[in-house]
Parts: structure tokens; C-alpha cells; sequence
């Protein structure tokens, strides 16, 4: 088999990968690869050592993991998912990323495509407006101090408290969208002023606001999507990617540099500066993992503040309110964070960084909501080719710490994408097809381009057939909003 | 692969903090399109140039949030006393404008990813990688 490195890999299933202890010095757990042959020879170089020197991080249980939609990133793959012991493991902010609870959100209507279909252009004109994005994008709130550490302390749930949004929303959330353990006092105040404003933002890169189409023919488990509220029949709905914007940075930058001296006294090397870690016990790693979900809590809030924008929109444009058209939550999950779960090796420190959990309908810790369907897991494709709802399963709970991929994962550079397609070109381009787009800035929609991503449906058809997620339905683009 | 690098090299240190400066500017905006009006004065020590020039690219990415704004120029002068390395730099430019700025990407963060500034021959040389 031709792969982009010279490690041993071995097939344990057609979608399951693994490469020996033997294979690098100071492994201390094997290395496994969820992906079709197809897949896997397509994936660069980096996701092999990337994901066998996170294998030899203290403390690391059972496998370190990498999805389908792994490719290169800081320190871990994206894609990656490490878990290591409470007691004797660490906590990496490489394992998290710097998007501190990147992650995404499903919006039902019960709106159909010819609907809104002669309205789309005024609709992302109005979510273009109600919705900034880009450098620098301030929101329409303006938050005291004391404010913004409410907000850290209770994510979704201050802004729903606030009249952003509604109490059931909340049910609807990975956590209930707040992680108990945020402790304001510790965060820097760079980190507060790079985020105060930020509220309500989505960022640029690889974030977006998506309206999305099910068709019937692209539901796959028609009890399921039901149960979620995806009836098909050109049903229209809405998908946001984002996160924790600046504040969630901050964080991680000031955290990467805290665990370098951390390193250093405690006598940990690793193979890559970007895997800077702390014990979890420490100090260093008890405060960080407290600013993290610090910066966890602010990106489910931002999160919250986009939906209620993005409702405000749909009634504005609509001329009914945002109950009368049935938006309700469908799913917000995160896929860039570090949570303590409990597995048959007791209590872990689980890195998801690029991955998204996926709890089967036997977990416990999911609201009862869910516990028919297994818990919505989101994954966003390429702006040009579709996205995808699935459900996680308690198989995932028993291989991969209950994670699961969380999109398509890139195949190509931005700067090679940027040669290859003008953000001009594309934006007719997908005119054309029916797609309508408004960017901020064309050379980074032209970053975005759907040649620059691997094929989402082969993805999820791999982490389907794996067993660790079950597909529901696919959405269909016809307008994105980009920074 | 999912991010901007960049390389920056000169005949001597501070020529690799002007280059290194000027690409981390232009990621975010076209500084062209930037008008002034917003400016800061940043002092900044260190013994080791090379943490000295990250910490400031990061000063650099943190402005442009706490703030809000893009930026035209960031003149910066780099002197050694003993061994300590004295970064005196101005950031000039101009709260966010889509109507009248080209914008870029919104930086995240300076990685350490490949980072690293270095002497080969008689020239310095930095690898820069942002995560965007």
C-alpha cells in the first residue's frame, strides 16, 4: 500500500488502521487510523507522526486516534483523540487547539426551499448584517467585566437568561451548553479584551453560517431525523461554525507558554513543541483546564447569540416569529476540547482536537432527550459540497472514547488553494449551481474552495460503516456566510 | 495545512523582525487600504531574540482583537545592550472597515509550529506559521 509514510500500518478492519509500538521510540500505546484504504492513502505525512508522538505522551490510555478527516495540524492531527489517566496523565492545550470549543449548531424550520427560494438573497443580506464576520468583527453587545465572566461561568445559559434564546435550547447542547469548572479569576486580562466584544461573531477561515436543504432522498434514517426534527420534503435549515473567537486564542496562547516552563519542572519532553503539556494534577494543568472551560462556556454563548441573530433574521425576513417558523435547536456540539469522562479505564482527561463526541442512546450522561436517537453529532463539509447529520452509537463509547470525525478534512493548503481558484471565480461559480455566497474577504473564500477538502460523503460513509456513527441525512448548501 | 506561513530573512536581526512584521500585517489586511488614526507605542525586552520577535507578533494579533482594528505600518527599530534585545515599535491603523479595507484572514494565534529564528552565513532567517 502507497502511503505518505514509511511506518509500518496495519490493517485491523477495512476502516480501522494501526501502527505498532514498534514503530517510534517511546510509544506507549499503539496508534490507530479510522479510514478507508482510499483514505488512508490519501492523508499527508503529518497525521502519521503526529499522531505517534501523541502516543507517547505521559499518561495516554488504550490508543491515540486519529478520524478520517485527520490531516496535519499543531502538536495533535486534527482529527485527534487522546485520552490519559486523571491521576498519572496529562492535558495538552495542543490536544484542544487554539479554537477553544470550536464547534457546530443545527437550526430546524419548518420552512421548504420554495419558501425561501425567492427571499435568499434578501435573507443573507440580513444575516450578513445581523451576523458579523471577518477581522476584527465586534458584535452588538457590549459586556462590563463582570458581564463577560458570567458569560465564562455560565456559557449558553447567561444568554438565555438574557432573552437569547429560549430554556429549551438548552437541553440541546453538548453540557447542557455549560461546563461546570470555568474559573474566571485565572484567565488573563489580554485574553478578556481580545474577547469582550466578540460576542455574536463568527470569525473567519474555515467558520461560516450555512442555509441547507434535506431532501427526502438524502435521509437515511428517517425515524431518527424525525426524532431530531428533520422531516424532509426540501426542509430548510441552518448551520453555524464557530468558536470561542479571540478570547479562546488568547487562552490557548497564554497556556501554550505557561507549559513550556510547566515542562521543564516537571521533567516531561515531547517531540514537538506543540504538545507542550502538564500534568493534569498540576497546578498548570488544573488552570488551564479551568481557562479552557472558561473559553468553552464564551463560544457555547457565542454560539447562543448567532442563533438568536440568526432567528431575529428569519422573522425579520419571513415576517413571523421565529417560533411561528419552528426554529428550534437541533444539536450544538464542540470539537476542539478536553472533558474528564468515564471509560473502563476509570476516569480521563479525553482530547477531542478536529473530533466531535458521539455518545450511543446507552450513555448516561445524555438528557433523555436523546436517549432513543443517541446524541446529534454535526459535521460540516466544504461550503461547495454539503454537510452531514449523524448520530453517535455506544460502539463509539467503546473504541474511540466516544468520538467521532467532525467534518471533511482538507486535502489542499489555503495558499495552493488560493493559486488554484480567485474567491471571484468561485463565488459565480457556485451562483450557478444555485449556491449564494457573501464573504468578507474573496481571498479567503477562495481558501475555502471545495477542491481544498477531501469528499465528505466517503468520510461519513467510513465512520458509518466503522460502526462509531450512524448517518441521519445530508444537508444540501444554498447560501454561506463567510468572514 | 490548514494555516499561513511565512519566511522572513534579512542581513541582520531587526531586517527579520521588519520582514517577519510587514507578512503578519499583510495576512490580516492589504495595508494599503488602511488609513491611520489608531497608533500605539510598544516597548518590549528580552535576552533571547527569538522569543523577543514572538512575543511581539503576538502583541501584534492581540491589538487587532482587544481593539478592533487592521493596521498600516508598525515601524520598529531593534538595538542590543549587554545581552538584552530592546524592541521599540509604533502600530499604526485604523478600526475594521469592510467597506473601504481589503481584509485578509483573522489570525488566531502565532504557533511555534516549525518556529524558529536562526543565523546561517551572514544572514537571520524566521519560519512563521499562523493558525487562522
Amino acid at each position: 500500500m502507497n502511503l505518505n509514510t514509511d511506518m509500518a500500518v496495519n490493517r485491523i478492519t477495512d476502516d480501522i488502521w494501526e501502527i505498532p509500538l514498534s514503530e517510534k521510540p517511546g510509544m506507549l500505546v499503539p496508534a490507530r487510523i479510522y479510514a478507508t484504504r482510499e483514505i488512508l492513502q490519501a492523508m499527508d505525512s503529518g497525521v502519521f507522526d503526529q499522531v505517534t508522538n501523541v502516543a507517547c505522551l505521559p499518561g495516554i490510555r488504550r490508543y491515540a486516534l486519529c478520524m478520517p478527516d485527520g490531516h496535519w495540524g499543531y502538536g495533535f492531527p486534527i482529527g485527534g483523540v487522546a485520552a490519559f489517566d486523571v491521576q498519572d496523565g496529562v492535558i495538552s492545550p495542543g490536544g484542544v487547539g487554539y479554537d477553544i470549543n470550536c464547534g457546530m449548531r443545527l437550526i430546524r424550520t419548518d420552512l421548504t426551499l420554495a419558501d425561501v427560494q425567492p427571499y435568499l438573497e434578501t435573507l443573507l443580506t440580513e444575516l450578513f448584517r445581523k451576523v458579523p464576520a471577518g477581522v476584527g468583527a465586534s458584535g452588538f453587545l457590549r459586556l462590563s467585566g463582570e458581564e463577560f465572566a458570567q458569560v465564562m461561568t455560565h456559557g449558553a445559559r447567561w444568554c438565555v437568561e438574557r432573552g437569547y434564546g429560549w430554556h429549551r435550547d438548552l437541553v440541546r447542547m453538548e453540557e447542557g451548553g455549560c461546563i461546570e469548572g470555568a474559573d474566571p479569576s485565572i484567565v488573563t486580562d489580554h485574553a478578556i479584551q481580545r474577547g469582550i466584544n466578540q460576542l455574536g461573531t463568527l470569525g473567519s477561515g474555515n467558520h461560516y453560517l450555512e442555509v441547507q436543504v434535506v431532501s427526502n432522498e438524502r435521509i437515511f434514517d428517517p425515524v431518527t431525523a424525525a426524532a431530531l426534527g428533520i422531516t424532509g420534503h426540501e426542509q430548510i435549515v441552518v448551520m453555524v461554525h464557530c468558536g470561542s473567537r479571540g478570547f479562546g486564542h488568547q487562552v490557548a496562547s497564554d497556556y501554550l507558554k505557561v507549559f513550556e516552563k510547566a515542562m521543564r519542572r516537571n521533567g516531561i519532553t515531547v517531540k514537538d513543541q506543540q504538545l507542550a503539556c502538564a500534568p493534569f494534577r498540576s497546578p498548570e494543568g488544573q488552570e488551564y483546564f479551568s481557562a479552557m472551560n472558561c473559553a468553552a462556556n464564551t463560544a457555547f454563548a457565542n454560539r447562543q447569540v448567532i442563533t438568536h441573530q440568526i432567528r431575529e433574521a428569519f422573522a425579520t425576513v419571513f415576517g413571523q416569529s421565529a417560533e411561528a417558523l419552528g426554529m428550534e435547536l437541533v444539536y450544538d456540539v464542540a470539537h476542539n476540547i478536553a472533558k474528564v469522562e468515564r471509560y473502563a479505564e476509570g476516569e480521563l482527561v479525553v482530547h477531542r482536537k478536529g473530533a466531535t463526541r458521539a455518545f450511543g442512546p446507552g450513555s448516561p450522561e445524555l438528557p433523555e432527550t436523546f436517549r432513543q436517537t443517541g446524541q446529534p453529532v454535526i459535521c460540516g463539509g466544504s461550503m461547495e459540497t454539503g454537510s452531514y447529520l449523524l448520530v453517535g452509537t455506544d460502539q463509539a463509547v467503546r473504541d474511540t472514547f466516544g468520538s467521532t470525525m467532525h467534518g471533511s478534512g482538507r486535502t489542499m493548503s489555503r495558499a495552493q488553494a488560493k493559486r488554484t481558484v480567485r474567491g471571484e471565480q468561485l463565488q459565480q461559480q457556485m451562483k450557478q449551481r444555485g449556491i449564494l455566497v457573501k464573504a468578507v474577504s474573496m481571498s479567503g473564500l477562495a481558501e475555502e474552495a471545495g477542491l481544498a477538502y477531501k469528499n465528505i460523503s466517503e468520510v461519513v460513509e467510513s465512520v458509518d460503516r466503522a460502526g462509531i456513527t450512524k448517518k441521519v441525512a445530508e444537508l444540501r448548501p444554498i447560501g454561506n456566510i463567510k468572514g | 495545512m490548514a494555516d499561513t506561513a511565512f519566511e522572513a530573512q534579512g542581513e541582520s536581526v531587526e531586517e527579520v523582525f521588519r520582514g517577519a512584521t510587514q507578512a503578519l500585517l499583510e495576512s490580516m489586511a492589504n495595508p494599503v487600504t488602511v488609513s491611520g488614526g489608531w497608533e500605539r507605542a510598544i516597548e518590549r525586552t528580552d535576552v533571547d531574540p527569538s522569543t523577543l520577535l514572538f512575543d511581539w507578533l503576538s502583541e501584534v494579533v492581540y491589538w487587532k482583537d482587544a481593539a478592533g482594528v487592521v493596521f498600516r505600518e508598525a515601524p520598529l527599530t531593534l538595538t542590543r545592550e549587554g545581552d538584552v534585545w530592546l524592541l521599540r515599535a509604533g502600530l499604526i491603523g485604523a478600526p475594521v472597515d469592510q467597506q473601504t479595507q481589503e481584509l485578509h484572514a483573522d489570525v488566531k494565534g502565532v504557533t511555534k509550529h516549525r518556529y524558529e529564528l536562526k543565523q546561517t552565513g551572514g544572514s537571520w532567517k524566521v519560519i512563521v506559521v499562523l493558525d487562522v
